[in-house]
């Protein structure tokens, strides 16, 4: 199973609104996502920085949050998605 | 494109930027800025009265600042009240109000362009978009 990673801010809105979709999508398939809180903890921020590579071409060449990444595979998806979207981002990844 | 620090000779107002305001906005007088050094500028800021920004003048900042725009505040005041939260936590934590939705790079230039307000009109999440926001959406495109 690919390791996958949520990177997220406390003061997001957006990432507020994702915690409850990964929460259900954890619940209902064998995903699994490591959640990095990353204004508030710095080993955090600089993780993400470490996949800035892949992180940046996907979210208009910035890093933002929330970000799903896969981190084997370097895809990631940033941004307030849907759940099905989500879902269908996190089924491919294996 | 190298901004410098530009002084009013008449009312010591500072202009950083590439070329000074033809008229002084302040004392509205012609011609009226000379070239200073940066250090010269920060000793006259540092220099006048605290002008701490509340995050209630901060709203009322932003609001002033999106009123003439094409663009207004998140009318939805419970995302208003977390983004203005960490903007301010931002502040606190790393020196300037960088948006709480995306993550300082570490080089100063890039992480200019997260200072909220940011130049959002340029962004994809913005440009061409009918209700478009800026990234964390605080501001959105006013409806025609």
């Amino acid at each position: 199973m690919a390791r996958l990673l949520m990177f997220y801010g406390r003061e997001c809105p957006h990432c507020k609104k994702m915690h409850p979709l990964v929460d259900q999508l954890e619940k209902e398939t064998p995903v699994r996502f490591e959640r990095y809180e990353v204004w508030h903890d710095e080993k955090n921020a600089d993780l993400m920085r470490s996949f800035k590579d892949a992180i940046a071409p996907k979210c208009g060449q910035q890093l933002r949050v929330p970000t799903f990444l896969n981190a084997d595979a370097k895809d990631a998806m940033c941004g307030e998605v849907d759940f099905d979207k989500l879902k269908e981002w996190a089924l491919k990844q294996g | 494109m190298t901004k410098r620090y530009w002084r009013c000779y008449v009312c010591n107002d500072i202009h950083y930027g590439v070329a000074p305001p033809e008229i002084c906005p302040t004392c509205k007088v012609r011609q009226a800025y000379v070239e200073i050094t940066s250090e010269e500028a920060r000793k006259i800021l540092a220099g006048g009265p605290e002008k701490a920004l509340t995050p209630e003048g901060f709203r009322a900042a932003i609001e002033a600042f999106a009123g003439p725009n094409e663009f207004r505040v998140q009318p939805d005041k419970e995302k208003v009240d977390l983004l203005v939260s960490g903007v301010f936590e931002n502040e606190k934590n790393h020196g300037l109000k960088y948006c709480p939705c995306r993550l300082r790079t570490k080089d100063w230039d890039e992480d200019l362009k997260l200072v909220c307000p940011c130049n959002f009109p340029a962004h994809e999440t913005y440009r061409g978009l009918p209700g478009g926001e800026c990234w964390c959406g605080l501001f959105v495109k006013k409806s025609d």
